[in-house]
């Protein structure tokens, strides 16, 4: 080899080894396994007035305000509300009352009123409006005093 | 009392009380077992910035109570904060069970609470004879 060849080789050498070998690339895997995750919080408690008539308490009834929660789901769960049966009454009220829960949520899931059982399929956050609403029926009126229902609003 | 003095009598307050939420991990579960009682450790979570009350129950497929031990059963989350649940669940004489976890938040007295949030985690449990 000539004195001046020997530096064009070092370089073609040195291009050569700028360049990664195919065999060099390794494909790094991440793998994650996201399960069944429901989150509730109540943002704010809900408001029933009474009826003119003093037949009915309701959260829906001008004056009255729905409670409040925010849902985050990654999707698979289902969104329920429970029978009322926990309720405070004045001691004047001694005559049956119906309690009848409802929600409805707008958000990352739409839906409309309902009291019962809604399967949440798709992942996101909504809020959940839940309206309370107490009945009394023939002559049974509700009495003078503060009543408070709870609600239990199920995520599973 | 006229319906206008009745209607601030049961106006409840809103808005005011500290928020309640939870979440719960895992909320699907399949064990084997090969004793008479089944175990799983669940997670209760707050994620927010509060402290919240928090009670933990099992309950049946028809949401009747389950006689199960829950240590602990009720506890006191602070913001941000999980911990460790365990649940032991007896088969009764069954080959296998199906029981809901359920995290519910507990208002605490102070405070007029209507909504109580509960997640329920779904689990079903074989037995298995050596």
């Amino acid at each position: 080899m000539s004195k001046s060849a020997a530096p064009a080789l070092v370089l073609v050498l040195a291009s050569l080894s700028a360049w990664p070998a195919a065999a060099d690339t390794i494909g790094l895997l991440f793998d994650a396994t996201v399960d069944a995750v429901c989150t509730l919080s109540v943002n704010s408690n809900g408001t029933m007035v009474a009826s003119t008539d003093l037949q009915t308490l309701s959260s829906k009834l001008a004056g009255g305000s729905p409670a409040s929660l925010t849902l985050s789901t990654t999707g698979g769960v289902d969104l329920s509300l429970d029978p009322v049966t926990t309720v405070t009454a004045p001691a004047g009220d001694v005559t049956t009352t119906t309690w009848t829960p409802t929600y409805s949520t707008s958000g990352a899931h739409t839906i409309a009123e309902t009291g019962g059982t809604t399967s949440l399929t798709s992942p996101g956050t909504s809020t959940v409006s839940v309206d309370l609403v107490g009945a009394k029926s023939g002559s049974d009126r509700f009495a003078a005093g503060n009543y408070q229902a709870t609600v239990t609003v199920r995520c599973e | 009392m006229s319906g206008i003095q009745l209607l601030a009598a049961v106006a409840l307050l809103a808005g005011t009380a500290p928020a309640a939420a939870q979440s719960m991990s895992p909320m699907r579960g399949e064990i084997t077992s090969f004793t008479d009682a089944f175990a799983v450790r669940v997670h209760p979570a707050n994620p927010y910035d509060h402290r919240i009350r928090v009670d933990v129950r099992v309950y049946d497929q028809e949401f009747r109570p389950v006689a199960a031990q829950v240590l602990p059963g009720s506890f006191t989350l602070g913001a941000q904060a999980s911990r460790s649940v365990l649940v032991v669940v007896p088969f009764e004489g069954a080959a296998s069970r199906k029981v809901r976890i359920c995290t519910e938040s507990v208002p605490f007295p102070d405070n007029q609470t209507q909504i109580r949030a509960q997640i329920c985690g779904k689990f079903l449990a074989t037995r298995q004879s050596r």
